[in-house]
């Protein structure tokens, strides 16, 4: 996390070049472009007149102020460059940008911005670096447009745990991917809820005429560990080659040794996960689970033996 | 807050305007903020600036002024700090604001102050009912990416096991994230989930290795988990019926599928990690049987007993 000094000092040492490189800026657009209300600019301003070089006399200060609602820097050559990007910056913008243009649903000045970026920061950044989110679906543009236009849709949904296939009308809120999957969050008028659908798992999708009243605050997209009243838990000890699993399931973290609670809404998600895993993971509590591992497992034994 | 603002800003203006290596000694005497009394006081102030300094980006690089290195001085290369202009419009600001926005790295939203360093952008919020998480902290892909960039060694822990790499790129797949490259110039180039390893360092000089023309991370990265490894396999497996939609949209058009007349599916697939094929076929339970080869077959059942 940032702390305020850094973000300040970013701040102040951003907007000085593009003033000098501005004459004539006016205040609102010094505020607007650098994320400043009036009085904070003008605090920031006082700062950098108080500063500059040794000697420290007016010769040797930077010159701030604001003159008749201009934003005025003089005497500050040795800040006229922008500071360069860390590297977590660049690679966080960079990666966002990729990730969006390799949807194919990314403006033309996101395109041309991502290659400029590139090849001011990394030259050959088209053989070293690739982002692709997952493969885009057909069935997302329909849920994109219920969402944008607050659509109510029609599905037919396999479901991840039972397998069970039925029929389902939702509001549609966000649709977004994670960890390698598309999800679309929505209200389910069938279930009565808040739920969020794997997309691959949508069989098929029909936006209808009829509107629906999206929440004033949509929650935030993600997979979350959400477990419900009628949900499975299950608590399992994962070896250190089946750590991963915490970072690719919704589950909750019991100690710092690989003891988790996972939850779902049938236990077959677990079961399947253990059988999966092998002896890299160990059930420690979960009767159900238990239950559904031993009749999955005999279920593929009685087919393969 | 507002005196170690000044107090880097000074220091900044100094060493941008000296432009020659200058020691603690001579900050602490000449530039404003620093004049503490006591060297303890001095040491601890100047280290933390220091650390501000780098989170910030800024490079301040320790160097000896005298031949035999004993007198350190501190540099900052106007090079290092500046950044190269990529001569963006607005509009393409904002767009890539936006893209930080609705594409999150490790699930947080990105600070401004990517934006902030490339000229700033009007920062309105994303209505946007598409997001994205790339997964995973934006700082450590950043050591990764840096070692890509400047061509460092890359050393990380996998499996328990230090290993130091030649990292050749860096990829985003299928929700996870990748380095590739091999333990040498002679060694074969491998793949390494960048979750599944830790302890991230770049050591030693830039400029380390040669990338050959050829190298496309794109190219470097099997399409499913099975077809990453050492393995040499084909593998048969028949999928039921009601399995059969969901099979089709996982695997790749260019496996050999064969149609059953009970609506089943019969696939031929390549495959270099039998034990990931074997994982994603237990995700069907009995509703899938590999046929062939058969200490494949043998394999996956004696997973099952191992429950």
């Amino acid at each position: 996390m940032r702390s305020k000094t850094e973000r300040r000092l970013t701040q102040i040492l951003s907007m000085i070049p593009w003033v000098i490189a501005n004459p004539g800026a006016r205040v609102e657009e010094v505020c607007d472009r650098f994320g400043y209300d009036r009085r904070d600019l003008v605090a920031d301003l006082n700062l950098v007149f108080v500063c500059g070089l040794p000697g420290y006399g007016p010769g040797d200060l930077m010159d701030a102020y604001i003159d008749e609602d201009e934003v005025v820097i003089d005497m500050a050559d040795y800040f006229s460059r922008q500071l360069r990007l860390n590297p977590a910056e660049a690679l966080g913008l960079l990666a966002s940008g990729m990730a969006l243009t390799s949807t194919g649903q990314a403006p033309p000045a996101l395109e041309s911005a991502v290659s400029k970026l590139r090849d001011a920061l990394l030259p050959d950044a088209e053989a070293v670096l690739s982002v692709d989110l997952s493969e885009e679906p057909e069935v997302l543009d329909i849920l994109r447009r219920g969402a944008t236009d607050a659509r109510v849709i029609d599905m037919v949904y396999t479901s991840l745990g039972r397998g069970e296939t039925k029929e389902r009308s939702i509001e549609p809120w966000s649709v977004f991917s994670a960890m390698g999957n598309w999800y679309v969050s929505a209200h389910c008028r069938t279930a009565g809820g808040e739920r969020v659908f794997r997309v691959d798992r949508i069989r098929t999708a029909a936006v209808t005429n009829e509107q629906f009243e999206p929440p004033a605050e949509i929650p935030p997209p993600e997979v979350r560990y959400t477990p419900s009243e009628d949900d499975v838990r299950a608590t399992i000890r994962l070896g250190p080659n089946a750590r991963w699993v915490a970072e690719y399931y919704p589950v909750e973290e019991l100690d710092q040794d690989g003891l988790v609670r996972f939850s779902a809404s049938d236990a077959a998600v677990p079961a399947r996960l253990l059988l999966r895993l092998g002896s890299d993971a160990e059930l420690v509590d979960g009767d159900e689970t238990n239950l559904r591992v031993s009749e999955i497992r005999e279920a593929i034994l009685r087919r393969y033996l | 807050m507002k005196n170690v603002i000044e107090r880097i800003l000074n220091l900044l203006a100094f060493l941008l305007t000296v432009e020659r290596p200058v020691s603690a000694e001579e900050i602490r005497e000449t530039v404003a903020g620093y004049d503490r009394d006591s060297d303890e006081a001095f040491h601890r102030m100047f280290e933390r600036d220091k650390d501000l300094l780098r989170s910030l980006g800024i490079p301040l690089e320790l160097t000896f002024t005298d031949a035999w290195q004993i007198d350190q001085a501190y540099v900052i290369v106007k090079g290092d700090y500046e950044l190269p202009d990529p001569g963006l419009t607005d509009e393409e600001r904002a767009a890539l604001w936006l893209a930080s926005q609705v594409v999150r790295v490790g699930g947080q939203p990105a600070g401004p102050e990517a934006i902030l360093k490339l000229g700033g952008a009007s920062m309105v919020g994303a209505g946007e009912p598409l997001a994205a998480n790339l997964g995973l902290a934006a700082d450590t892909l950043g050591v990764v990416f840096v070692a890509i960039a400047e061509r460092r060694l890359l050393s990380f822990s996998y499996r328990d096991v230090t290993r130091t790499i030649q990292p050749f790129g860096m990829r985003h797949q299928r929700g996870h994230w990748y380095v590739v490259g091999p333990a040498s110039r002679a060694a074969e180039i491998r793949v390494y989930r960048i979750d599944r390893a830790s302890e991230f360092t770049t050591e030693g000089k830039t400029e380390a290795f040669e990338r050959p023309a050829e190298f496309s991370v794109r190219d470097a990265l099997p399409n499913a988990p099975w077809e990453a490894g050492e393995e040499d396999a084909e593998v048969t497996i028949v999928f039921d019926p009601e399995v059969a939609w969901w099979v089709q949209r996982q695997i790749s058009t260019s496996a050999a599928v064969e149609e059953l007349d009970s609506g089943g599916l019969k696939i031929k697939l390549a495959v270099a990690n039998t034990d990931a094929l074997i994982g994603w076929v237990l995700g069907f339970e009995d509703k899938a049987e590999i046929l062939e080869p058969l200490d494949v077959r043998q394999a996956l059942i004696d997973r099952v007993m191992e429950r």
